[in-house]
């Protein structure tokens, strides 16, 4: 066989083989792709391919490997690839060590031809996490209607002043045609008069039961509640900037009852690496080691951390944000203002992670509950987020540009009901719902339009009160 | 005589139509007015006192409106432990363990704290069941009288000191000459092995093991027939006759659960024409638990128990001592019972309570001679749930007296009260130089103890069971130790010095537990490669077994001891264990406290029990005159008490009984000085305890109690009675309702009831016509119900699911775990003795008790009674607040937010279901006038937080002035829809099971979707023999029940 001959051989088996495979890899989508990016990928890539997380940005990541195969190799088990000795894994882990990629044993080829179709979707812009994921899923504000009120108002009011000038000039002309003594009445004897007297009572007792009502109904109610937080944690800058996952930190939302405040070793999954915040640089931070008794200078956990005395954990703290400070001024020693930043923020460390209840500094980060429902509603996030498909900013609001998160909802009885009223299942693609044959028949047959939650029971007293 | 056949009473009451009875049914809720007059009282208010309310009321309100709303924190874990989910329960196997009571668990924990128990389905042994005990022992976790830490007694105090100073302490008393470990029944290998490993190196120790409730004569009896002293496998299931001499093996006797998950398998009905089912002789003269499901009862007074044996083994052995003195009736039921069993060769089975080894040996001799062994016993497999040894605990008792003991471990026993010569040994305890007590809680054992050094609660421990042969089941930790508490065993082998443990690791007794596992088990198995992976499944399954039977083959045994001489006196006094105390054990738990007595239904106290009889007209005449409440003072040998009275069908003449477990006096808040301790009352016997006396005299009635608290006549349905104006029969609990006969011009319409289905019940030979019967009757029901203007609404529940329930009556025996089960699951409240007593008890789940045949010696039917979800609900629709209405899914709903009390539909409701919070039972209110306390202690039941940390975070608790009721576990029913919708498939049958339902040792309960028609609720309605209660006044209710069937042999009536 010839060169040439052999050439073409190889060509026409690669041909078939490529059919084969495109065949086979009907799979091979963005779509899935992205799935499984957000399923597997997303909490340590950042989405939009070009931020560095946790992970490195995965934008262009495929052109720097010359052999495909390395590259699955390296997705399905890095450490492996590392022990082998291939150089761009050896670099890679040079560059990023310690932190170790989860291996990933079970993405076929296909899902990670998936992935990569995806993130180079993304990166070359064809796809992307739509921003608008988020912002258009929070309700649109109606528009306002006052002004027509307003209109409306002004007329009626011009038409009973008309009406009332009318009827004062016939009454007029009636006591004049009697001969009755004609007199005005002073502003007093109007005033003072039964009708006057009545109509201001009922309009006071109307006003004062409306406001009642109305300021009963709101107490404890918090909308707008907005409080200080033990640490300046800004969702602007991790949801919104670094576009970190909410359900990473957030995790047990999309399985548990509750959302679940992060503990704090979800935080230092990324500030074991990220040490000096961008916004307060050491003064936040450092309240993270020291409620998980990190010790940033060494890079460690603190041995018997619960036995540590003040002083002991002071010294290991003050030393850190000293050595930045001067890292940062490029100091050799403190200058005055050094030592008054340190003194600074040490006291302010102490004071947002200690409490009357909790004196030591390592412990538990008490943050301040902003979203509150009363113990008699049972609500589940997993319920919304999992299997309603909801976006956290449908009630939250739009989290990600908030540097100090407040409570977006009124989280009233009416809001959910409401809510409930309007929003459509997913009714289709859960298997779940396929034992609602009638409702399946209605929307087939055009029926109904959609299948909102309060068609199977959403507005029922003992799907939030038991 | 004349029997009262084929009616249905509930009680003395019912049946001789007791006016002040008939007129408390009216009401729901009886002495609303001493509610209002207590109230009042307690209040002590005037008009001043009102303004004073007033103005603080009206200030409060006003400064509470100015106020902020308070700052709430949100604490997350520092480091979250992995398996962790805020708000996902974990399920954790284990095994529940006092003595020899044993269930294998599931332990459900949110957040790191146990709130409740569940069975574990993979347990040869209880194969899911639960019982009340089990079900309870979550609260005793959460018991505020738990030892907080090591502690000395200083004088009359105790001090608190360290786990170093007791060691040090422990030193020097460990050289002593007489050491005895005291313990009721150890089932733990493990442990075993740690206190040989003590007794090795201090050889003057001696272990004595005793059970609260003797069952040495019968450990005895098969060491000498088989050369082990165990407990044969009972299988009630491959028995068609059984006969029990006084064996309440579905309440109490050695394993409850899996006999009665057994004996219920014996008693189904699957084909109506060929219906059969096992019959159940109980020869006794107290109506047990399992008498009460017995079929027939053979009546013979606790002294004849021995004479009474003889004469079966007579009839099917031959040769055995005299059976003079058994009385005529019983004797010729006995022989007949002879020959039905010698007919059923290898298919019957005879077991006996009696504490008398000739009595036991006559017994395996009878099953031996009706080949039951291999078949529905065997010893080959053996249980070790009772181990106790009467001799030893004799001789202890008599060292004692000697003052031959110098060190006395406590471990896990309490002598001083739950044993026959609790007296003496309290009055000579003190000669013992050194006393260690490893309990939990004070009892009255530790509180005569130097020292006590309290172990881990057992939902805190480590630990293994070998229930049977070759059975074992680990027990694990659910929860950090709460107080400063070390294992008794951690504390045997530190002290013993052993080598094979390291006392440096964090958890040694849990190294030293994988240690013996390894060496021994793992051994025996091939399963699994490492050790590893073996203990890795052993602990997630909670149990392993072993194929390690041996063939044991029968030696006859001379009956050298002698059997019980019957007593010729006038009366005499039985004492038996309850299902939820048993011997005061259980006295420390609330909710055991006051679940009621399955057969007697009080609670709160031991009640005498008197027989009753049939005067042949119209009453029933109580022993002595006794009607229920009474006082009367009892002399038991020298002891001398006064006891309330309970009227109990069945009971036989001649005999009284009371209940064993009662007069604890350092049993915490609940426990303490509630009943009479009657332990110090039984016959001590030649061989052992036996658990009657024939001193016994009764007095009449000498007062009245005040707090009479029997549930039996609370929330009845279905009463009838004759209208004092009219002379018609009626409903009692709607005798307003009945004038309105004549405006619809028909019977059997609502308001006009007078023949109501609540129970139906047939013999075994009849059931095919009762079927029939039944059959018609339910259509002759849903006939008027279509003619109502209020049709069924049936369509509406076509959608998505309908749920509902079916419980079969056959199955039920009775137990009350369900009831248990309900309280924890539930969040409901526990109300003490006073407000039981004004029918306010909580319990959503109550098992109604209905006897029904011979007035004399009647049978039994069990009706776990709960909220029915009528679809068509009478309850819905006169609240004015719309606070209960229907849901799509058939639910009836309860909002409690909306709920203003009225209680309107507590009075509409057929079921007497509803529950209204008269008072603030869990503590949710402001106002202490509002609280009531179980036993006037200082800190309410429920108001600490160590007691709340039970509570189901999934269920709300109830404030004052809300009606709750059953709401078919709907926390349940969205926990499994919302699996299903994030796993995207569909609901699966038995996906949701309501706590009663796996709480259940037989599987009486079957809950589920109506909709759903390949399910086992629907398989289940299919049977003829299915009932809906009350089914003509066209509720529409969503629980079925079953017809029950019995099969009682009138030939031994005669």
């Amino acid at each position: 066989m010839s060169i040439n001959k052999y050439l073409k051989f190889k060509a026409i088996v690669l041909f078939c083989f490529v059919l084969i495979s495109f065949s086979a890899r009907a799979e091979v989508s963005s779509d899935q792709g992205k799935k499984l990016f957000t399923n597997n990928c997303a909490a340590c890539h950042a989405k939009d391919m070009r931020s560095a997380a946790t992970g490195p940005a995965l934008g262009g990541a495929q052109a720097k490997w010359d052999n495909q195969d390395d590259l699955h190799a390296w997705i399905r088990n890095s450490q492996a690839l590392i022990q082998s000795g291939n150089p761009r894994a050896v670099e890679l882990w040079n560059k990023y060590k310690p932190v170790v990629m989860t291996s990933f044993g079970s993405l076929s080829d296909d899902d990670i031809a998936s992935i990569l179709l995806y993130i180079d979707d993304v990166y070359t812009g064809k796809a992307g996490p739509k921003k608008a994921d988020a912002v258009a899923a929070a309700p649109e504000k109606p528009k306002s209607k006052l002004p027509l009120y307003l209109i409306v108002a002004a007329i009626l009011g011009i038409l009973s002043l008309l009406m009332a000038r009318i009827i004062g000039m016939l009454n007029e002309v009636v006591t004049s045609r009697e001969g009755k003594p004609e007199r005005a009445r002073t502003f007093k004897e109007i005033f003072t008069s039964k009708g006057v007297m009545t109509f201001l009572t009922f309009a006071i007792i109307i006003m004062g039961g409306y406001f009642t009502v109305n300021k009963a109904v709101n107490l404890g109610r918090q909308e707008g509640y907005k409080p200080e937080q033990p640490i300046k944690f800004s969702h602007a800058t991790h949801a919104g900037v670094n576009k970190i996952d909410c359900k990473y930190c957030h995790d047990s939302a999309r399985r548990s009852k509750v959302s679940g405040i992060p503990s704090a070793n979800t935080c230092m999954n990324c500030h074991a690496a990220i040490k000096v915040g961008s916004t307060y640089g050491t003064a936040e931070i450092t309240k993270i080691y020291a409620s998980v008794g990190y010790d940033p200078n060494t890079g460690t956990y603190i041995q018997d951390v619960q036995n540590k005395s003040e002083d002991d954990l002071k010294a290991i703290y003050t030393k850190w944000i000293g050595d930045k400070y001067k890292e940062s001024k490029e100091l050799a020693s403190l200058d005055a203002e050094g030592e008054h930043q340190v003194a600074l923020q040490w006291q302010n460390i102490k004071k947002s992670l200690t409490n009357d209840l909790k004196t030591s500094i390592y412990g538990p980060i008490n943050w301040v509950r902003i979203h509150n429902l009363p113990d008699h509603v049972y609500f589940n996030h997993s319920q919304h987020v999992s299997v309603g498909k909801l976006a956290c900013q449908t009630c939250h609001g739009a989290i990600e540009t908030m540097d100090v998160v407040q409570q977006m909802s009124p989280l009233s009885m009416g809001w959910c009901i409401n809510c409930h009223r309007q929003t459509e299942v997913k009714f289709k693609d859960n298997a779940y719902y396929a034992n609602y044959k009638q409702l399946h028949d209605e929307l087939a047959s055009g029926k109904k339009s959609k299948v909102t939650v309060s068609d199977i029971g959403g507005l029922e007293c003992q799907k939030c009160h038991y | 005589m004349k029997h009262k056949t084929d009616n249905i009473w509930i009680g003395q009451k019912d049946l001789v139509q007791d006016q002040e009875f008939l007129s408390t049914v009216d009401s729901e809720f009886n002495s609303d007015s001493s509610t209002l007059a207590d109230a009042t009282s307690s209040l002590s208010g005037n008009r001043r006192d009102f303004l004073k309310f007033l103005g603080f009321g009206l200030g409060a309100a006003t400064i509470a409106a100015g106020c902020d709303i308070p700052v709430k924190k949100a604490i997350p874990y520092v480091i979250k432990p992995d398996e962790i989910v805020p708000g996902i329960a974990n399920y954790y196997a284990s095994s529940f363990v006092n003595g020899g009571d044993y269930c294998s668990i599931l332990v459900k924990t949110r957040e790191g704290r146990p709130i409740k128990i569940e069975g574990n389905a993979l347990s040869p042994v209880t194969k899911g069941g639960t019982s009340a005990r089990a079900q309870a022992s979550v609260l005793s976790l959460y018991d505020t009288n738990r030892i907080k830490g090591p502690q000395v007694k200083d004088g009359a105090r105790w001090k608190d000191t360290t786990w170093q100073e007791i060691d040090k302490m422990m030193v020097p008393t460990l050289s002593s000459n007489g050491i005895r470990i005291i313990s009721h029944t150890n089932m733990s290998p493990t442990s075993k092995k740690a206190i040989a490993e003590f007794v090795a190196k201090y050889p003057n120790t001696k272990v004595v093991t005793y059970d609260p409730v003797s069952a040495s004569a019968l450990l005895d009896a098969n060491q000498l027939n088989f050369g082990v002293r165990a407990v044969p496998s009972y299988h009630f299931d491959k028995a068609s006759v059984i006969v029990s001499f006084n064996a309440d093996f579905l309440g109490t006797w050695i394993s409850p659960i899996e006999y009665a998950a057994d004996f219920a398998k014996g008693r189904a009905i699957n084909d109506v024409t060929k219906a059969s089912m096992s019959r159940l002789i109980q020869v006794e003269n107290h109506m047990s638990l399992t008498g009460s499901n017995a079929d027939n009862r053979i009546l013979v007074r606790p002294s004849e128990q021995g004479v009474a044996i003889a004469h079966l083994y007579n009839e099917i052995v031959g040769g055995g001592p005299s059976s003079d003195g058994l009385n005529d009736k019983a004797k010729k039921a006995i022989s007949k019972v002879a020959s039905e069993l010698k007919s059923k060769q290898g298919s019957s089975l005879v077991v006996s309570a009696s504490n008398n080894v000739s009595e036991q040996l006559m017994i395996n001799a009878i099953n031996n001679a009706l080949g039951n062994y291999g078949t529905t016993l065997d010893i080959s497999m053996p249980s070790y749930q009772r181990q106790g040894n009467d001799t030893d605990l004799k001789a202890f008792v008599d060292d004692v007296k000697s003052g031959s003991v110098d060190l006395l471990l406590v471990y896990g026993a309490n002598p001083v009260y739950d044993t026959v010569y609790g007296k003496e040994l309290g009055d000579t305890i003190s000669k013992i130089k050194n006393k260690v007590s490893f309990a939990t809680v004070m009892d009255e054992t530790s509180a005569l103890c130097d020292v006590i050094v309290p172990t881990h609660h057992y939902l805190e421990s480590w630990g293994d069971v070998e229930v049977k042969k070759g059975q074992y089941s680990l027990i694990q930790p659910t929860i950090s130790p709460l107080f400063n508490s070390r294992q008794a065993e951690e504390s045997l082998l530190k002290w013993c010095g052993s080598s094979t443990v390291d006392m440096m690791s964090e958890q040694p007794y849990y190294e030293y537990l994988k240690d013996n596992w390894k060496n021994t088990m793992f051994g025996g198995q091939n399963g699994y490669a490492t050790f590893q992976g073996f203990w890795d499944s052993a602990l997630h399954d909670g149990i392993y077994s072993q194929n390690s039977a041996s063939s044991v083959a029968y030696t006859s045994a001379p009956l050298s001891g002698g059997i019980t001489k019957p007593s010729k006196s006038e009366i005499e006094i039985s004492f038996f264990e309850t299902v939820h105390l048993a011997n005061g054990q259980y006295a420390g738990n609330p909710w055991l406290m006051e679940m009621p007595d399955p057969v007697a239904r009080t609670s709160w106290d031991n009640y005498l029990a008197v027989p009753v009889s049939f005067d042949g007209f119209r009453n029933m005449v109580g022993f002595n005159d006794l009607v229920d409440g009474d006082v009367v003072e009892i002399q038991v040998g020298e002891k001398s008490m006064k006891v309330p009275v309970i009227q109990q069908f069945g009971q036989m003449p001649g005999t009284v009984s009371l209940a064993l477990g009662y007069g604890r006096t350092e049993a915490g808040n609940t426990g303490s000085n509630v009943g009479q301790n009657v332990n110090d009352c039984i016959t001590k016997g030649e061989n052992g305890p036996q658990l009657y006396n024939t001193a016994v005299t009764v007095s009449g009635k000498v007062d009245k109690t005040k707090e009479f608290a029997c549930v039996q006549y609370h929330h009845t349905i279905g009463v009838k009675g004759v209208d004092n104006k009219t002379g018609e029969v009626i409903n009692a609990d709607e005798a307003a309702l009945v004038y309105f006969d004549y405006f619809t011009g028909a019977t059997g319409f609502q308001g006009a009831l007078t023949d109501r289905s609540v129970i139906y019940t047939s013999n075994v030979k009849d059931v095919a016509e009762n079927a029939e019967s039944l059959k018609h009757k339910r259509e002759h029901a849903q006939h008027l119900n279509a003619q109502q203007i209020y049709g069924g609404f049936d369509d509406k529940y076509a959608l998505g699911h309908h749920w509902g329930m079916h419980i079969d009556l056959n199955a039920c025996v009775g137990c009350g775990a369900c009831t248990i089960a309900c309280m924890s699951e539930n969040n409901v409240p526990v109300v003490g003795r006073k407000e039981v007593s004004r029918h306010h008890e909580m319990t959503w789940l109550r098992i109604d008790r209905y006897y029904y045949g011979d007035v004399n010696n009647p049978n039994t039917v069990y009706q776990p009674m709960m909220c029915q979800h009528c679809d068509n609900a009478p309850c819905e629709n006169v609240c004015p607040v719309n606070a209960t209405n229907h849901s799509a899914e058939g639910l009836n709903q309860m909002a409690y937010n909306r709920c203003i009390g009225t209680r309107y539909c507590a009075n509409n409701c057929p079921y007497k279901v509803r529950r209204f919070n008269w008072l603030d039972y869990t503590k949710a209110d402001l106002w202490p006038i509002n609280q009531p306390t179980l036993r006037n202690e200082s800190t309410p039941f429920m108001a600490d937080n160590l007691t709340r940390m039970v509570l189901n975070p999934d269920v709300t608790v109830r404030s004052r002035g809300v009606i709750e009721k059953c709401s078919f576990c709907v926390q349940r029913i969205q926990e499994g829809k919302l699996t299903a919708k994030i796993e995207g498939r569909s609901l699966l049958d038995g996906d949701v099971k309501t706590a009663c339902q796996t709480a259940c040792p037989t599987n009486a309960i079957t809950f589920g979707d109506f909709n759903d028609h390949e399910g086992t609720l629907n398989k289940k309605l299919e049977s003829p023999l299915t009932y809906i209660a009350l089914e003509e006044i066209n509720v529409r209710s969503s629980v079925n029940y079953t017809m029950k069937v019995n099969n009682r042999d009138e030939a031994l009536d005669a």
